[in-house]
C-alpha cells in the first residue's frame, strides 16, 4: 500500500479534498454561530461572512483551501503537513469561536448568549474525519491517535482558560454555570448507574453463561428470554417495572430502606441490567465455547485439573471476547441510562429532557455531549484493552493499527 | 506395559470400540492403523482416560487405569495430537514446561528440562523459546507438541497422528528423531497414523483396526507377508506390498560377499533399503550393485536375483 501510494503518479487524496471542500461549503453556506439577547428569545443564526465580513471569511477559508491543496498531490511530506494543519485547525476551533463571539455580541447586552451553529459542528466533524483519514494514510499507530486527542483536549482546555471572558457568553457554558453542581451529580449518577449495571451484568451474565454451557435446554431458554427483553422498548420496560417495584417497596421493609421505589434508581438499574445481560451473556458464552477443542483436549490430556483448565486455559483465551462484550454493553448502557432520567433516576438524561421541555437546545447539548464523550471514551479504551489482551496475532503486529 | 482386555466403548447407539484386546510391551512402539472412524483415537484416549471405557479392562503395568488418580495418570503419560493443542497464549518454553510445572518441579529443573528438550528436537533456544505458537511453522509446532509430551520424561507416550500434515522431508526427519528417541530412552509408545509407510517404518507391532475391532496384529513384516484378509492387504498397499517390504528391509540383510568378478559401477549404501537398491538398479539399468560403507569402500555386492529371491533361504 505504502509503496504504491508513492510509486503511482500521485492522484489527489480525494477524501481529504472532498472533506475540505465540504468544510468550506459549511463555513460559507450555513450559520457558524447564533446570537440571542437573552435565554428566552430564539437566537439569530449568523454565517461566517455575516460576522467577520468578506475579508475575514476569506481569511478563515485560507487554511481549508491550503488543506485541499496539500491533499491534491499526496506526497508524504505534504500529507504530514496537511495532518499538522488539520490538527492545528481543530485545536484552534474554540479560539475562532471566541473571536466570532467577540465580534458578534453587543457588549451593552450582558445577558446575550452565543450559540453554536451547524457550521461549527460540521467543521468539528469534518476535521476529525480528515485526521482519521490522514492517520490511516500515514500509517500512524494508535499512540499517535491518542496523542492527537490529547493535543486537542489540551488546546481546548487552555483556550477556555485563557479566553474565559470571551467564551463566557457561550450558551452551553451559561447552561452549565447555573447548574454546575447538578451537572457534577448528574455525571456521577450516570457513571454509577452504568458502572453498577455493567458490573452486575458481568457477574450475573458470566454465571448464566456458565450455567448455559452445562445444559442445552437452559441455553435455548436463556437466549430466548434475553432476546425477548431486548425487544421491549426501554420506556415500556421502566413502566413494567414500576408496579412490582412499588409493591415491593411498600411491602418489604429492607428494600424500602435501601431506597427501592417504583421510580428512581431501582427500575432504571434493573432495566439497564436486563438490556445489558444479552450482549454480556452472548459474548461470554461464545467466548467460553469458542476455545479450540484441540487446546482443551491437550490441556486435559496433560493432566490439568478442571479448575486449572478453566482458569489457565479457557478463561484467558476467552477474555478478549468477554471484554468485547463488556465494551458493547457499556456503550449501550451509557446511551440507555439517559432514558432512565424519565423515571427519576437522575443522570445526564435529566438535562436532555429538561432542555427538550423548555426548547432549550443548549441544555440538551449539556446532557448529550458528555454522554457522547463517555461512549466514545469507553469504546476506545475497552477496545484497546481487548486488542491488547487478545493473544499474539494482534500483539505481534500491532503498531500499524 | 499397556494391556487392553476386551475393551469396549459406545457413543449412544454407536459402538466406537468393540471388544479389542492388545498388549504393548515396555519399550515397544505399537502403531494403530485403519480407515477413518475405526476407533483409533478413541482407543488412545481410553488409555489416558480422556474417554472412560464402558467394558473390559485397561491395565498399565498390571494395574487397572481406573485405579489411578485421573490427573496423576495423565501426567505420567505423554500425549501428542495432530492439532498440537499448544496453548496459544503461552510461549513455546512455557508450553513445553507444562507437565513438569503441574508436577511441581522446582523452576530451575523445569528450565533445564525445557532447554534439554528443545535441543533434542532441534529447536534452538534463542530462536524459539519466547515465540508464540502462531509464530511457528506446522512442523515446528508439532515438534513443540512432541517436546511437551516428553517433558516429564513419561515412560508411556500416546501419539495421535503427531506428524500429520507435514511435508515428507520434515516428517521423515521427525520419524528418525522418534525412532532415535525410542531406541535411547526405551519408551512405550502407542502411535496412530494414516501414513502406512510411517507405520511400517516405525512400528514394532502393527495393529490394523476396522469398525472398532482389531483385524490383525503383528510385526510389520508378518502382516505384509501374510495379511489376514483383503482389507488388510489393500490397507497395507495392495500390489505395492512387495515394495513396502523392500522399503523396510536393509540392503545389509541380503548383501553377498564380494565376488572375484569386476565390481559394478552402480553402488548403494549398506544401510539403504532394498527398495532403494531396486530403484538404483532400475535407474542405472544394472542387475548388480556394489554395496558400500560410509567411506564409499565396497563391502559387498547385491544382485537383482539375490534381492528378489533372498527370502527363500531365510
Ligand atoms: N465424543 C464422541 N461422541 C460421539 N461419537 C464419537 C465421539 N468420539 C468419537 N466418536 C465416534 O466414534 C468413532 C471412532 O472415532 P475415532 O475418533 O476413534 O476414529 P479414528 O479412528 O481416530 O478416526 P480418524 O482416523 O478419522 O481420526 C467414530 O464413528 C466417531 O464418530
Ligand atoms: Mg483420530
Amino acid at each position: 500500500m505504502r509503496v504504491s501510494a508513492h510509486a503511482r503518479a500521485p492522484g489527489a487524496n480525494r477524501v481529504v479534498v472532498a472533506l475540505s471542500v465540504a468544510a468550506l461549503l459549511a463555513l460559507w453556506g450555513v450559520a457558524a454561530i447564533g446570537v440571542a439577547p437573552n435565554r428566552i428569545v430564539p437566537g439569530t443564526p449568523l454565517k461566517l461572512a455575516e460576522v467577520a465580513g468578506w475579508y475575514g471569511a476569506l481569511l478563515g477559508s485560507l487554511p481549508l483551501l491550503a488543506l485541499a491543496a496539500l491533499a491534491w498531490r499526496p506526497e508524504l511530506a505534504r500529507l504530514k503537513l496537511a495532518l499538522g494543519l488539520a490538527l492545528a485547525l481543530l485545536m484552534a476551533l474554540p479560539a475562532g469561536l471566541a473571536l466570532l463571539g467577540a465580534l458578534a455580541l453587543d457588549p451593552a447586552l450582558p445577558q446575550a448568549r452565543l450559540g453554536l451553529g451547524p457550521a461549527f459542528w460540521l467543521l468539528l466533524f469534518l476535521l476529525a474525519l480528515v485526521l482519521i483519514e490522514l492517520r490511516t494514510r500515514l500509517w500512524l499507530g494508535s499512540l499517535a491517535g491518542w496523542g492527537m486527542v490529547a493535543a486537542v483536549a489540551l488546546a481546548w482546555g487552555a483556550t477556555g482558560w485563557v479566553l474565559s471572558s470571551w467564551l463566557a457568553p457561550l450558551a452551553l457554558w451559561q447552561e452549565y454555570r447555573v447548574r454546575s453542581e447538578a451537572f457534577g451529580t448528574a455525571v456521577l449518577y450516570h457513571l454509577l448507574l452504568v458502572g453498577g449495571a455493567v458490573g452486575a451484568s458481568l457477574v450475573l451474565g458470566t454465571a448464566i453463561a456458565l450455567a448455559m454451557r452445562r445444559s442445552r435446554r437452559l441455553e435455548r431458554a436463556g437466549f430466548t428470554l434475553l432476546n425477548l427483553v431486548q425487544t421491549i422498548p426501554s420506556l415500556a420496560l421502566f413502566g413494567l417495572l414500576l408496579a412490582p417495584l412499588a409493591w415491593l417497596a411498600a411491602n418489604v421493609g429492607w428494600l424500602h430502606a435501601l431506597g427501592v421505589r417504583g421510580i428512581g434508581w431501582a427500575p432504571a438499574f434493573l432495566a439497564l441490567l436486563g438490556y445489558s445481560l444479552l450482549p454480556m451473556v452472548r459474548n461470554t458464552f461464545v467466548a467460553l465455547s469458542g476455545v479450540e477443542a484441540g487446546v482443551l483436549e491437550a490441556a486435559r490430556g496433560m493432566g490439568m485439573s478442571r479448575a486449572q483448565v478453566f482458569w489457565q486455559v479457557r478463561l484467558p483465551l476467552a477474555l478478549p471476547v468477554v471484554l468485547e462484550g463488556i465494551r458493547i454493553t457499556t456503550v449501550q448502557a451509557i446511551g440507555l441510562a439517559a432514558v432512565a432520567a424519565l423515571v427519576g433516576a437522575g443522570g445526564l438524561g435529566t438535562f436532555i429532557f429538561q432542555g427538550l421541555g423548555q426548547a432549550a437546545m443548549d441544555l440538551v447539548l449539556l446532557g448529550a455531549l458528555p454522554i457522547l464523550a463517555m461512549a466514545l471514551a469507553a469504546d476506545a479504551l475497552l477496545g484497546a484493552l481487548s486488542r491488547r489482551l487478545s493473544p499474539q496475532e494482534n500483539r505481534s503486529h500491532g503498531g500499524a493499527g | 506395559m499397556i494391556e487392553l482386555f476386551e475393551v469396549t466403548k459406545r457413543f449412544g447407539a454407536e459402538t466406537a470400540v468393540d471388544g479389542i484386546s492388545l498388549r504393548v510391551e515396555s519399550g515397544e512402539l505399537c502403531a494403530l492403523v485403519g480407515t477413518s472412524g475405526c476407533g483409533k483415537s478413541t482407543t488412545l484416549r481410553m488409555i489416558n482416560r480422556l474417554i472412560e471405557h464402558d467394558g473390559g479392562e485397561i491395565h498399565l503395568d498390571g494395574r487397572p487405569v481406573r485405579e489411578f488418580d485421573e490427573q496423576a495418570l495423565r501426567r505420567r503419560i505423554g500425549y501428542a495430537i495432530q492439532s498440537t493443542g499448544l496453548f496459544p497464549h503461552w510461549t513455546v518454553a512455557r508450553n513445553i514446561g507444562l507437565v513438569p510445572r503441574l508436577l511441581k518441579w522446582p523452576a530451575t529443573r523445569v528450565r533445564a528440562r525445557v532447554e534439554e528438550l528443545m535441543a533434542l528436537l532441534g529447536l534452538p533456544l534463542e530462536q524459539f523459546a519466547d515465540k508464540y505458537p502462531h509464530q511457528l511453522s506446522g512442523g515446528q509446532a508439532q515438534r513443540v507438541g512432541v517436546a511437551r509430551a516428553l517433558a516429564a520424561d513419561p515412560d508411556i507416550l500416546l501419539m495421535d497422528e503427531p506428524f500429520g500434515a507435514l511435508d515428507p522431508i520434515t516428517r521423515e526427519s521427525l520419524q528418525a528423531e522418534l525412532r532415535d528417541l525410542q531406541a535411547r530412552l526405551n519408551k512405550t509408545i502407542v502411535f496412530v497414523t494414516h501414513d502406512m509407510d510411517e507405520a511400517l517404518a516405525l512400528a514394532d507391532r502393527l495393529v490394523v483396526m476396522r469398525a472398532g475391532r482389531i483385524v490383525q496384529q503383528g510385526t510389520p513384516l508378518s502382516l505384509l507377508r501374510d495379511p489376514a484378509d483383503d482389507f488388510v492387504a489393500s490397507l497395507l498397499g495392495g500390489e505395492d506390498r512387495g515394495l513396502k517390504e523392500a522399503a523396510i528391509t536393509p540392503v545389509s540383510e541380503r548383501m553377498q560377499p564380494l565376488s572375484p568378478r569386476l565390481l559394478p559401477k552402480a553402488r548403494v549404501h549398506q544401510s539403504a533399503s532394498l527398495r532403494q537398491a531396486l530403484s538404483v538398479m532400475f535407474r542405472e539399468q544394472a542387475d548388480r550393485l556394489a554395496v558400500v560403507d560410509d567411506e564409499d569402500m565396497a563391502v559387498g555386492e547385491l544382485s537383482l536375483r539375490r534381492l528378489v529371491e533372498g527370502r527363500r533361504d531365510e
